[in-house]
Order: C-alpha cells, then sequence, then structure tokens
C-alpha cells in the first residue's frame, strides 16, 4: 500500500475550540494520516476524542486551526470559496441522526436531488430519472420520491443520507457514526449495503463509530484516537489504549465472555482543555513508566511493524493475542 | 424451586394513541428468581422499557396496563392504590434509566437526592442520611465520596453519573434492582466498569437485575437468564449459555448472526434481517416475526406459535424452530 499515493492526507491537523477565559479545547492536535484510494479507514476512540470533529475537519465542514489537508494533491486548507467548493464535491459526509439530518419538510426527491442543483448538474427529467436511481441504489423504491422523512424508518432514513451523499459521484465518504442510532437487525443491513457501494463506485471511506466490533468488521485499518491524537493504526493492535478499549468490549458470547480478561482502565478521560503531559494516556496507562519516560516525553507516532503505527514507549511489550 | 421474587402473568400494557391503539406489551409472562440477573433484549418498540415501566407502575398516559398481574411478594402490583406501588417503587423494587443526566436534578447536589430517596422510606436522621449517601457513593465506587457528596450532577462525568443513580437506587437495599439500559449512553470502557459494578452487587448484597439492553454483548457478560422480545411478546427464554449457543427461535438466530464480533472474520458478509419491526397498531397476523422471517412455513401466517418447550429450561414461541430450519435447510443443500 505504501507505493500508491494516497487520496487524502493530513499533516499535523490543529483544530482548537475557544473554551472561554483564554482556554482552549484541544479538540485535535498534530494529526497527520493518509487515507489511499479504495480502502475503508476505521477511526474509533471514546465520546471527546475528537474523531467527528477530524472527520469534519477533513471534509472541511470545520476549518482547521493549523496544518495541512491534502485532497488529489490539493491542499484544501488553501482553497477557498468557488475553488472549494469544487473540490467538496468529491467529499461527502454521511451523519449520525438520520431524523436530524434530513430536512423534514422537504421531500425524499428534494433531498436527493439538492447536491445535484447545487451543482447545476442535472434539470428536470434527467435530474429525476438520477434521483430514481439513487433510491433504487440504496435498495428504496423509487417511486418513494415525493414522501416525506417521517414517513420511513431509521434505517429507510440512513439509505436516503447515503443517497444524497453519492448523488454528486464522490471519491471520499466521510461516515460519522452512520449505524450507532439505528437498531441492531438494521445495522447490518446498512454495513452490507455501505461494503456493497464501496465495491460498485470504487469509494473510500472514513468510517467513524465508537463501536470497535462494526469497525473492525469493516476497516482495512483502524486509527484509534485518544485525547485528540492518534495512538495507533493498526491491523493487530498493541498500544495499551486499544488493548483496553477492545478487552473493554463484550462479546455476544457468555462461554467466551466469561474467560476473557477485562484490562480495567483507572479513572475516565482527562480533559482535552488541560491534557496530562508527555504521553496523553499515562494517566491512565497499566504498563506506564513514570515518571521518565511517559509522564515527561511524547511518543511519537511511529512505524513498529508492517501496517503498524503506534505512539507508544513500550507497545512491544504488550502481547499481540486479543 | 424457592418463591419467585416477581411473577409477571401475561401482561398487555397498550397506549392509546390518536392513530390507533398500540399493543406495546401484549401477553408477557415470566418469573424473577432471587439473586438472578435476567435480561430482555429486544430492539427499540419491543416492548422491553414499557415491561420494566409497567412493573413499578410507571407507564405514563397515554399507556395502560390492561390486563394481567404483576405478583410481588403475594401482592398484585396491578391492582395496588397509589399509595401501595409507592411504598414498594424504590425500597423493594428499584429502577435506573439509560440516561443519567436527565434522571438527576440538576439544581440539587447528588448528595441531596441520594438522602432524599433514603428519606422517602422512613424517617431517618439528617446526619445519619449523610452518612448513608457517602457509603453509597463509595460502593459504587465513587472516589473521594466525603466530598464528592456535594457535588452537583454537571461536576459528575457520565459513568459517575451512572454511579449515583446506582447509589440511589441501592438507597433503600431493594430486593430487585431493574436498569434499563443502563449502558448505552457511556464508552465502552466506562460501560465494562458499570457491568463490573452491577455483577459485584448482585453478588455481594444478592440484588436480582432486570438488565433491560439492545446489546447481546452485555446480556452476555452479566445475566444468567433472557428473554428475547420482539412486537411486544417474548419470543425465546432460557439460560443464556443455552441461547447463545443453540438459539431456537429465527429471531434470536438471526440477531446473533447480524453482529460483527470482535473474535470472528472480518469482512465476512454480515447476515441481515430483511424489513423492519412491524407496526404495533395493526401487527401482523400469525406470529409477528413471518413477514422478515427466512425459515417461514404457511402456518406462520396465520397461526400464533404460544411458548413451547425447546430445550432444557429454554422456551421458543416459533412453529419452525431452528433446530428444524437447519436441517432441513442441509437437506435441500445436500
Amino acid at each position: 500500500m505504501a507505493d500508491r499515493t494516497p487520496l487524502l492526507r493530513a499533516e499535523q491537523v490543529v483544530k482548537h475550540f475557544p473554551a472561554g477565559l483564554g482556554a482552549s479545547v484541544k479538540a485535535v492536535e498534530k494529526v497527520s494520516l493518509e487515507i489511499y484510494p479504495g480502502e475503508t479507514v476505521g477511526l474509533v476512540g471514546e465520546s471527546g476524542c475528537g474523531k467527528s470533529t477530524l472527520g469534519r475537519l477533513i471534509t472541511q465542514l470545520l476549518p482547521v486551526t493549523s496544518g495541512n489537508i491534502f485532497f488529489d494533491g490539493v491542499d484544501l486548507t488553501k482553497l477557498r470559496g468557488e475553488k472549494l467548493r469544487q473540490y467538496r464535491r468529491q467529499l461527502q459526509m454521511i451523519f449520525q441522526d438520520p431524523y436530524s439530518s434530513l430536512d423534514p419538510r422537504m421531500t425524499v426527491g428534494d433531498i436527493i436531488a439538492e447536491p445535484l442543483e447545487n451543482f447545476g448538474l442535472l434539470r428536470g427529467r434527467a435530474k429525476d430519472q438520477r434521483v430514481q436511481e439513487l433510491l433504487k441504489i440504496v435498495g428504496l423504491n423509487p417511486y418513494f420520491n415525493n414522501r416525506y422523512p417521517h414517513e420511513f424508518s431509521g434505517g429507510q432514513r440512513q439509505r436516503i443520507g447515503i443517497a444524497r451523499a453519492l448523488a454528486l459521484r464522490p471519491k471520499l465518504i466521510v461516515a460519522d457514526e452512520p449505524i450507532s442510532a439505528l437498531d441492531v437487525s438494521i445495522q447490518a443491513q446498512i454495513i452490507n449495503l455501505m461494503e456493497d457501494l464501496q465495491k460498485e463506485f470504487q469509494l473510500t471511506y472514513l468510517f467513524i463509530a465508537h463501536d470497535l466490533s462494526v469497525v473492525r468488521h469493516i476497516s482495512d485499518r483502524v486509527m484509534v484516537m485518544y485525547l485528540g491524537k492518534i495512538v495507533e493504526v493498526y491491523r493487530n493492535p498493541r498500544h495499551p489504549y486499544t488493548k483496553a478499549l477492545l478487552s473493554a468490549i463484550p462479546i455476544p458470547d457468555p462461554e467466551v465472555q466469561s474467560k476473557r480478561r477485562i484490562v480495567a482502565l483507572a479513572g475516565e478521560i482527562p480533559s482535552p482543555v488541560n491534557p496530562p503531559s508527555g504521553c496523553r494516556f499515562h494517566t491512565r496507562c497499566p504498563i506506564a513508566q513514570l515518571p521518565t519516560p511517559c509522564a515527561d516525553q511524547e511518543p511519537p507516532l511511529e512505524d513498529k511493524a508492517r501496517d503498524h503505527r503506534a505512539a507508544c514507549f513500550f507497545s512491544e511489550k504488550v502481547p499481540v493475542a486479543v | 424451586m424457592t418463591q419467585p421474587a416477581l411473577q409477571v402473568k401475561d401482561l398487555k400494557t397498550q397506549f392509546f394513541t390518536d392513530d390507533g391503539v398500540v399493543q406495546a406489551v401484549d401477553g408477557v409472562s415470566f418469573d424473577l428468581h432471587p439473586g438472578e440477573t435476567l435480561g430482555i433484549v429486544g430492539e427499540s418498540g419491543c416492548g422491553k422499557s414499557v415491561t420494566a415501566l409497567s412493573i413499578l407502575r410507571l407507564v405514563q398516559e397515554p399507556g395502560r396496563i390492561v390486563d394481567g398481574q404483576i405478583l410481588f411478594k403475594g401482592d398484585d402490583i396491578v391492582t395496588m392504590s397509589d399509595e401501595e406501588v409507592r411504598e414498594i417503587r424504590g425500597k423493594d423494587i428499584a429502577m435506573i434509566f439509560q440516561d443519567p443526566l436527565s434522571s438527576l436534578n440538576p439544581v440539587l447536589t447528588v448528595g441531596f437526592q441520594i438522602e432524599e430517596a433514603i428519606e422517602a422510606h422512613g424517617k431517618v436522621p439528617g446526619k445519619m442520611a449523610l452518612s448513608r449517601a457517602v457509603a453509597l457513593l463509595k460502593q459504587v465506587r465513587i472516589p473521594a465520596a466525603e466530598s464528592r457528596v456535594h457535588d452537583y450532577p454537571h461536576q459528575f462525568s457520565g459513568g459517575m453519573r451512572q454511579r449515583a443513580m446506582i447509589a440511589m437506587g441501592l438507597a433503600n437495599s431493594p430486593s430487585i434492582l431493574i436498569a434499563d439500559e443502563p449502558t448505552t449512553a457511556l464508552d465502552v470502557t466506562v460501560q465494562a466498569q458499570i457491568l463490573e459494578l452491577l455483577r459485584d452487587l448482585n453478588r455481594d448484597l444478592k440484588t436480582a437485575i432486570i438488565l433491560i439492553t439492545h446489546n447481546m454483548g452485555v446480556v452476555a457478560s452479566l445475566c444468567t437468564r433472557v428473554l428475547v422480545m420482539y412486537a411486544g411478546r417474548i419470543v425465546e427464554q432460557g439460560p443464556v449459555e443455552q441461547i447463545f449457543k443453540d438459539p431456537q427461535h429465527p429471531y434470536t438466530w438471526s440477531l446473533l448472526q447480524s453482529i460483527p464480533r470482535l473474535d470472528s472474520d472480518r469482512h465476512d458478509r454480515l447476515l441481515s434481517i430483511e424489513g423492519f419491526p412491524p407496526d404495533l397498531i395493526r401487527p401482523p397476523r400469525g406470529c409477528r416475526f413471518h413477514p422478515r422471517c427466512q425459515f417461514k412455513i404457511d402456518r406462520c401466517l396465520h397461526d400464533d406459535p404460544p411458548l413451547l418447550n425447546v430445550g432444557p429450561d429454554q422456551d421458543a414461541a416459533c412453529w419452525v424452530t431452528m433446530r428444524r430450519a437447519l436441517a432441513s435447510n442441509g437437506e435441500r443443500r445436500g
């Protein structure tokens, strides 16, 4: 994968939000990443880790505080106005809540057609045909275009959101918790649909979620964030935070579950206004060596093995098995 | 066999809406044994939360319990006076909810609210109530409980708020704790802590727990017995090991096949249950799952299957059952 050119490359991206009295929430702190064409990258972490903010920075829904985001070699953070708008076509987003992300007063047909109109792409019958085609692609009845969002279930609404995202034939789709508001029996439908669409339209996904078992299922690579930093990029995890996260997920099998050992993390995530020194995870890490190096040096995110990067001084000491 | 701590018999709870009568809980029966951990799983709208609310008579208008019995210590909660239900609520049977932030009063300290729960069931001198509140916070492992007892809910993190809710639930040492999606709003690492806490409380205090959840993994890690609900009914019930290893109802089976698991192969196509749960104003005839069931036979379309014994302590409401469904599939393939 290393010989290919990334579709998207983020370099030292920083996002701070003002928090009053001169303080700031350090939501994303010097994050660099690459996403290659056709792959699915999972982005996981607990609430407040900055994963959604990072997704919105990548799709240019939020401006960066500093850093660069290259898409197809062009630095999006340097573009303004019409030029940026044209690039946005290729970067679409699917949101978590299929209720609040669709305008209740627009018909489904108008919702899906809106991006086409924004870019003046199709008109009249050609537009209607495209809308019906999109509805069919996402597994909905093409003649539902005159209905309103409230007439649909959560899973169907999420399909409408996906149809809207596909309308402009994007290259990269950032899906922010696309299934976590859905019922268990519906989640699999949407995951399968997203996998089918990826094959059919050569899509690249950044799949943001807190559920590691879903992310593991759909992703080629998984990035783990903690307090605004990417701490690991893996196929086989070694970072103590990732290990703890994985061990905390209950497996739906009482026999397996009763034999698992949960790595209990002490306390809760520290405030991103005032993150801990050195490695941000050192206050909760079961293998931290304190104070040196973990509390006074920041471990860089570096290659540890093929397809494996981790920001940890001691990740080699963590056993490989889940 | 010991006397059940709680017996629910043919419970029917309905909501009288402008669009029609929603049959939210339609003939649910089960026993809860002392000290047991019972899971009730299902998707949104399956009636699991309404079942829980019915037990404490907390169903709000336009909802009403229309039929059935809820027997606690020989008395029927359904026919009790409001006064009598209030005596049980919070004292013998306590309940904690999904969202601890909206269940706590933001303008009162956590300690005050726990003291309120203690004093609701008997006069306790102020100092004793406070020290009991501190002890409860310690029991749910809130660090520095002596000072945190004076904090307001917003000063607590999500996980700590849920612990505070559990402390409040335990205030009068109830024999039954009903936890409605207690970890759904929490991160997985915090969820693991709360589940461990509930497990310890069940072991140490012998409190029976009814855990309402949509998460099969949560059931697997805490419960010994499970009821699977679909469209207002119990479709399968039995010991957790049995249900997870050998589910007999197609709904349970499909649900387990549709969840990506940490210990399964990646990128395997997930089995998905087509369609979506039915409208409970006009539920389908016959088996309520039949429109989504891939194993249905003609009988399922018009004949409503009762819960039948399908294994040791295991009941399923299905005319086909997975044992037969998979065997005949094998024949066809073979």
